[in-house]
């Protein structure tokens, strides 16, 4: 039963994410990334055999926790890049801010210039 | 030499009205002031004593404006910049000692400090930061500094945008970049009206502090300053 709610939560993400990118709403990375988790999410729901198996290769004895404890570290990773992109971002956005001021007076400059001449 | 000032004001306009009249008599300089998104008539009253006002269309914070003046004094081929701030605590006259300092000591900042406008509680913040870092530098924050060409260049790059206050962080960057930071005792005033932009609040302290100290970590290993 598990494995069916999970092949639907994975289909849904699927489907969601494939609409959002046709309406334009997320884009490259950001979409690449939601259909990985989508796809795995199908997978183990089809095959949950894997994780008891990657389990016992690490020498986890109740493989429940492995999932939760890979999906905890992959969202934290995921946390970690989106600071990384908001700082660029910031960064990006501070650059322009300055560039515009500088650019408008220059051409607040040019104007005056050609008035005169 | 071609010099610029560099004021960056965020609602100043009162304050401006008596510190540039003063400015222009004293020295012979450029003078740019970068306006943050000012709500009040700060670009009106810059303008209207005919000084070049930089607006910014989003407020970018201190370190922000004035980094837009070092741009632009980059851009346009300067070979000095003086930063000061608007609230009229830096006096018109020690631009004179800041200049003076620099042409006697061949190094590439002058920071003009005045030790004595320091409370107990920011003497010891200054401590912890001296001795995470390493800087010998008496003044960390004293925003009234004079610049040259290659220090320009430096703080005109991408990655001293990121920075948020005209203080350790810049003198990092400064010092990594293996430039040499001088100090000159000026004369200040007690600030008019404006306040502190640092030491405003307790919460507001407190951010500072936590992100300068991680600032300072990350950083650490940076050479000492003269």
């Amino acid at each position: 039963m598990t494995n069916i709610t999970i092949l639907i939560i994975g289909a849904l993400l699927s489907i969601s994410i494939l609409y959002l990118v046709r309406k334009g709403k997320m884009h490259g990375p950001y979409a690449t990334w939601w259909l990985l988790v989508a796809v795995t999410a199908i997978i183990l729901s089809i095959f949950p055999g894997i994780i008891d198996w990657v389990a016992a290769q690490v020498g986890i004895t109740y493989p429940p926790t492995l999932l939760l404890l890979v999906s905890i570290c992959m969202i934290l990773v995921r946390m970690l890049t989106m600071d990384m992109a908001l700082t660029q971002k910031e960064r990006k956005i501070r650059r322009l801010t300055q560039k515009m001021a500088i650019l408008e007076d220059h051409i607040i400059q040019h104007k005056k210039d050609d008035g005169q001449s | 030499m071609k010099s610029l000032i560099v004021i960056p004001a965020f609602n100043e306009a009162e304050n401006l009205k008596t510190l540039l009249p003063e400015l222009l008599s004293q020295v012979s300089h450029d003078v740019v002031v970068v306006d943050d998104a000012s709500q009040d008539e700060t670009v009106h009253v810059v303008e209207s004593f005919g000084v070049k006002c930089l607006s910014l269309p989003l407020q970018l914070g201190a370190w922000g404006a004035t980094q837009t003046g070092i741009r632009y004094a980059h851009r346009n081929n300067y070979q000095q910049v003086i930063t000061m701030d608007a609230d009229g605590q830096h006096l018109p006259v020690e631009v004179h000692t800041l200049v003076a300092r620099y042409q006697q000591t061949n190094t590439h900042v002058v920071i003009g400090t005045f030790p004595s406008r320091l409370s107990r509680l920011k003497k010891l913040a200054w401590r912890f930061f001296k001795m995470l870092t390493n800087i010998k530098i008496e003044d960390l924050t004293s925003g009234f500094r004079l610049y040259d060409r290659q220090a320009i260049k430096v703080l005109a790059q991408r990655q001293a945008s990121l920075l948020d206050y005209q203080d350790v962080g810049v003198l990092l960057l400064l010092l990594r970049s293996g430039l040499t930071i001088h100090e000159v005792p000026v004369k200040m005033l007690h600030r008019n009206d404006g306040k502190s932009r640092v030491f405003s609040s307790w919460l507001v302290v407190l951010k500072y502090m936590v992100q300068t100290t991680t600032l300072c970590i990350a950083n650490m290993g940076t050479r000492k300053a003269k």
